[in-house]
């Protein structure tokens, strides 16, 4: 039986093979088609996006019918009652939209699905929150519809939005999101050890050296008290280190990194011999979040890098008093957005994207963006609030949003490359390697640079 | 058998007797200490789910919950939408279930005891797809799937598995193995095919069919690779994608929310670990019955 | 006249046969066959998810995969696999046939304890992956906490690369032992024993029994277990995707997982699409030449 089992299995394979290359040819045929289809949408988007350039015509933006849609997010459980709040309000104010909120997962996630959806041109949501990284892959993807014409049409003012988070939404010169939930960088630190210790975070990088040594508790090559954890898991959190200290990561020809030159090395070896003094830990793998915000509660690390949106969640977990930092720069102090945007998918129809846009109207509405300011960690996105009644109230309730407040000027949109998302995986890991194991640094750099080259000439 | 036992005899079968005692002993312990050893993980799965969160939390692990807080089940079913994963769970493991019954019932008649032009070929057409599992192929059969407008849907989830050549590989050897005179003599009794194979065949080799039906149940149950490639948001989450990603879903609102993960983890094994009991018999020869083969 | 009319019934027969496998192999054709075949199509092309296009582009992602960037990445898949798949092979081969030996007792105790080994094959996956998540979590996880009162410090269990693997080898050990050991027993079971008491009459020792007799007769099942574990254990996804995502830093990134990440977190349809068929090449080597070797080297009890 076995034997027979064998051939038969051997025979089949065969089988398959052939059918494998005399298929081919129809499913090629197959494929032609479906792009061609694709190709026959996208020319009509780009028919009516001409038309609505031509003479913006309001009425081609009403919301006439009821409809249902989808908003994709990826706001976990404990903002579930805020989501539903939100939606309620919106679907209780008028008569024919009906908002249907789903969590989709993580930003990781709803990119995934999003895409794929994208790709079938099916099953797409009406609208969706999207990680800010991504923007510019789906620019350039022609993902997401361009909302200008119904911003024109229907009298939104783009320009209360701040101009970096207006940047950050924007590829070439179509607006193909907007700031939704936007947060940055900062360094969350235990104000009570500072004022103990008398210490405060440096402003400048080169400042590090002595603050982490006076900060840190190391015995016999034990860390009883980590300087910094940096999250080795998202290059998010150290990539402003480069670009204040004179690094672009990608240069100017669009096709080479520059994570090779002098400067860059300097900082992986600046970091390397901190990690190797125990003064800052690089908390990569699985569950290394949460690991570190435990680090932190616990009092086994001075300060963490999070992003400012995880303010409140620091503030009730610790029993201290918790202060929140702008991270030490180097030549310049600018910093860069995060969170996420909300966009409405190109391959919808148009009544879907009129009612979606309906929504993201509200959704990005000073009263909504307020309330999600005031009872998370997220950031006003409007430059009118910071002046009114409420941006005061929302300082006296928070009053260490006030260093970025002050430096809201120095927020940058993210490095826009369809290649990024490639070369921050490629980044992080070898990043990580570089700190936690002992390796030959000089070396693994050049593989790294290697690699991102590659994946950014491809791209 | 008359003859009387010498001394040293005795002495010898005493010493053979303690050697047998002790590797008695020796093999009791060692049993003893692997099923332990293989118990705990599961043990600690429900202990913990039963523990408040800064149980869990502290430095010296609790061996027995000092409170009990079975909110824990409840607020999983909450927060992160448990019951709808169970349903989702369910109408595809049932789907899955049916359809490989019935194509794989009237496959294996069809080889077995049917007879037909290129039957050899076919069935080797068949056993070659044992060689193409769905790692290889999710790519195409993904965006495949997605531009018929499955993604997101039951027929999405079940349609890419409703024939298992396993499946129908292990009816048709069971269904060689009865007589041929069977089926001659239903024919002439005017039954159809369809009357032959639920009438004579499937009764005739219900442990076999049992056997692999809940072989074919768990993997449905435990399904996680395509699941997660073909149905990426919540309307049509199983329990397995949702389990995995409660670690997300909890994310943020506090640090460690292990206690009501293994909750989760506990709901999702709970039908098939009963099924377990229930079919220990067939459960047990189950995969074993396949090595035979 | 009479030819026709009995060879007609004979086609209506054999076509209702037919009709029988007909669902299934149509099935098979499209949710099978022809995606294999669509994939060969999508390695000569340079198909972004994210793009609404796509064209051919000849052989340059084989390039990529064999004499490029993509090599190294190809290289260390192939390594991890098949570290994986001999921890796997060991575990319910060497694992299983030990504690067939020490579970071979016909008592109602070692029957109920037999069924506890055996449960966890039946566990999901995800449930075992996030008991041990928490099992194995550096601060607070209790198999730190136990190591800790003999002495030993805390291991990063899934954050370094020295154990990132054995992790998700405890996973498959867990689930897996029980599962080698009754399918080691029932062959046990079906030895005749004439064949030791006849051993004992030349007066073989148990050892000289167990090398001489039970581990050549059981060779068959070794070999179906050999096969169908060395097939399976290629293919693991779900304790990599819980546990580890591939990491630290690629150390736990085998083939299954590497073509995910391409194709769902890069979207390189391309890149995913020809690493997916080398994977399927390799496949079908390990099948072919283990079915090989099990026809030269097997001792057959019949």
């Amino acid at each position: 039986m076995k034997k027979v089992l064998a051939v038969a299995l051997t025979a089949a394979m065969g089988c398959s093979l052939l059918s494998g290359c005399s298929g081919g040819g129809s499913t090629g045929g197959a494929a032609v088609k479906q792009t061609e289809a694709a190709k026959e949408t996208t020319a009509a988007a780009a028919a009516a996006e001409t038309t609505a350039a031509e003479a913006v015509d309001a009425s081609k933006y009403e919301v006439t019918e009821p409809i249902t849609i989808q908003w994709w997010h990826a706001l976990e459980d404990q903002y579930s009652q805020t989501v539903q709040e939100i939606v309620d309000g919106f679907n209780s104010s008028q008569d024919l939209i009906t908002v249907e909120p789903v969590y989709v997962g993580n930003y990781a996630a709803v990119n995934e699905a999003l895409v794929a959806a994208h790709a079938a041109g099916t099953g797409l949501p009406a609208i969706t929150v999207s990680n800010t990284p991504y923007i510019a892959e789906y620019g350039a993807g022609g993902l997401c519809e361009d909302l200008k014409p119904y911003a024109e049409a229907t009298g939104y003012d783009l320009s209360d939005f701040g101009a970096g988070m207006i940047a950050a939404t924007s590829y070439e010169d179509k607006q193909v999101a907007l700031p939704f939930l936007i947060s940055t960088q900062v360094i969350y630190y235990n104000k009570d050890v500072a004022d103990e210790l008398g210490v405060t975070i440096p402003e400048k990088f080169s400042d590090m050296d002595e603050y982490l040594e006076k900060v840190s508790i190391v015995n016999n090559g034990e860390t009883e008290r980590y300087g910094c954890v940096i999250p080795g898991w998202d290059q998010w959190y150290f990539e402003t280190f480069y670009l204040n200290n004179g690094v672009k990561i990608i240069n100017d020809d669009q096709v080479t990194t520059d994570l090779g030159s002098d400067e860059a090395v300097a900082l992986v070896n600046k970091f390397k011999e901190w990690c190797d003094k125990g003064y800052i830990y690089w908390a990569n793998g699985t569950d290394a979040s949460s690991i570190m915000r435990q680090n932190f509660i616990d009092g086994k690390a001075f300060s963490v890098s999070h992003t400012s949106s995880l303010y409140n969640t620091y503030v009730d977990k610790c029993d201290f008093e918790v202060g929140m930092a702008w991270l030490p720069g180097g030549d310049t102090k600018n910093q860069e957005i995060g969170g996420s945007a909300i966009l409405i998918p190109a391959k919808n129809d148009q009544a879907t994207k009129n009612a979606a846009w309906q929504f993201m109207m509200y959704l990005c509405g000073k009263e909504v963006n307020m309330k999600w300011a005031t009872e998370t960690g997220y950031m006003p996105t409007r430059n009118s609030v910071l002046t009114t009644d409420e941006g005061k109230k929302f300082l006296e309730e928070k009053p260490a949003f006030q260093c970025i407040f002050d430096n809201l000027d120095l927020i940058n949109p993210r490095i826009q490359h369809p290649g990024w998302s490639q070369l921050a995986t490629i980044w992080k890991n070898y990043m990580a390697e570089i700190m936690i194991e002992d390796v030959d640094i000089p070396t693994m750099i050049e593989d790294m640079v290697d690699e991102i080259d590659e994946v950014l000439g491809d791209a | 058998m008359s003859e009387v036992k010498t001394n040293s005899h005795l002495e010898r079968d005493l010493a053979a007797k303690r050697k047998k005692k002790i590797l008695a002993v020796a093999q009791y312990t060692l049993a003893i200490i692997i099923t332990l050893f293989v118990l705990f993980p599961l043990y600690w799965m429900i202990v913990s789910s039963f523990k408040s969160q800064e149980e869990i939390l502290l430095l010296k692990p609790t061996l027995w919950p000092h409170e009990w807080h079975p909110e824990n089940y409840v607020n999983v079913f909450k927060r992160a939408n448990f019951g709808k994963y169970y349903y989702n769970t369910i109408v595809m493991t049932a789907g899955i279930l049916i359809s490989q019954m019935v194509t794989g019932a009237f496959a294996a008649y069809g080889f077995s005891k049917g007879k037909f032009k290129g039957q050899n070929i076919l069935f080797m057409f068949v056993l070659g797809a044992l060689m193409i599992p769905i790692q290889v192929t999710f790519i195409p059969l993904y965006i495949m799937c997605a531009n018929w407008g499955l993604a997101d849907t039951f027929l999405g989830l079940i349609l890419p598995e409703c024939v298992s050549a396993y499946y129908i590989f292990m009816l048709r050897q069971t269904f060689m193995a009865i007589d041929d005179s069977y089926v001659d003599a239903a024919k002439v009794d005017g039954l159809g095919r369809v009357g032959i194979i639920t009438k004579i065949l499937v009764p005739m080799c219900k442990s076999t069919l049992i056997t692999t039906t809940l072989v074919t149940f768990t993997n449905g149950w435990n399904n996680y690779f395509w699941p997660k490639i073909i149905a990426k948001n919540e309307t049509r989450r199983v329990l397995t994608i949702g389990l995995a990603q409660l670690k997300n879903t909890f994310a943020g609102q506090s640090t460690m929310n292990n206690h009501e993960i293994m909750a989760g983890a506990v709901m999702a094994i709970l039908p098939v670990v009963i099924l377990f009991f229930i079919f220990q018999k067939y459960m047990l020869t189950g995969y074993s019955k396949a090595a035979m083969k | 006249m009479e030819k026709k009319t009995s060879f007609k019934p004979k086609t209506i027969s054999a076509l209702k046969d037919f009709a029988c496998v007909l669902p299934a192999i149509v099935l098979l054709v499209i949710f099978t066959y022809y995606p294999i075949c669509k994939l060969v199509q999508i390695t000569f092309t340079d198909w972004n998810l994210l793009n609404d296009t796509w064209n051919y582009v000849g052989l340059k992602n084989w390039i990529w995969l064999f004499n490029g960037s993509g090599t190294k990445h190809l290289l260390n898949s192939l390594r991890v696999t098949f570290l994986y798949s001999l921890g796997e092979l060991a575990v319910t081969m060497g694992g299983g046939l030990i504690l067939a030996l020490v579970f071979n007792r016909l008592t109602k105790t070692f029957s109920i304890m037999r069924a506890i080994v055996f449960v966890p094959k039946y566990v999901a996956m995800s449930s075992a992956a996030v008991v041990y998540l928490w099992i194995l979590n550096t601060d607070s996880g209790v198999l730190n906490y136990l190591l800790g009162l003999i002495g030993i410090p805390a291991v990063d269990w899934l954050g370094q690369r020295e154990t990132a693997l054995i992790s998700v080898l405890m996973l498959t050990t867990w689930r897996t032992l029980g599962y080698g050991m009754m399918i080691y027993l029932s062959a046990m079971i079906g030895i005749s024993k004439d064949y030791y008491e006849a051993a004992s009459l030349d007066g073989a020792t148990g050892f000289q029994q167990f090398w001489k007799i039970t581990i050549p007769l059981l060779s068959p099942t070794t070999l179906f277990l050999f096969v169908t574990t060395f097939i399976s254990s290629m293919k693991v996804f779900q304790s990599v995707d819980i546990l580890t995502q591939g990491g630290p830093y690629r150390s736990t990134e085998v083939f299954v997982y590497k073509i995910y990440l391409y194709a769902m977190e890069d979207f390189r349809m391309d890149r995913a699409s020809v690493i997916a068929i080398a994977f399927f090449v390799l496949l079908l080597i390990v099948t072919v030449s283990t079915f090989k070797i099990s026809n030269k080297n097997v001792h057959y009890d019949s």
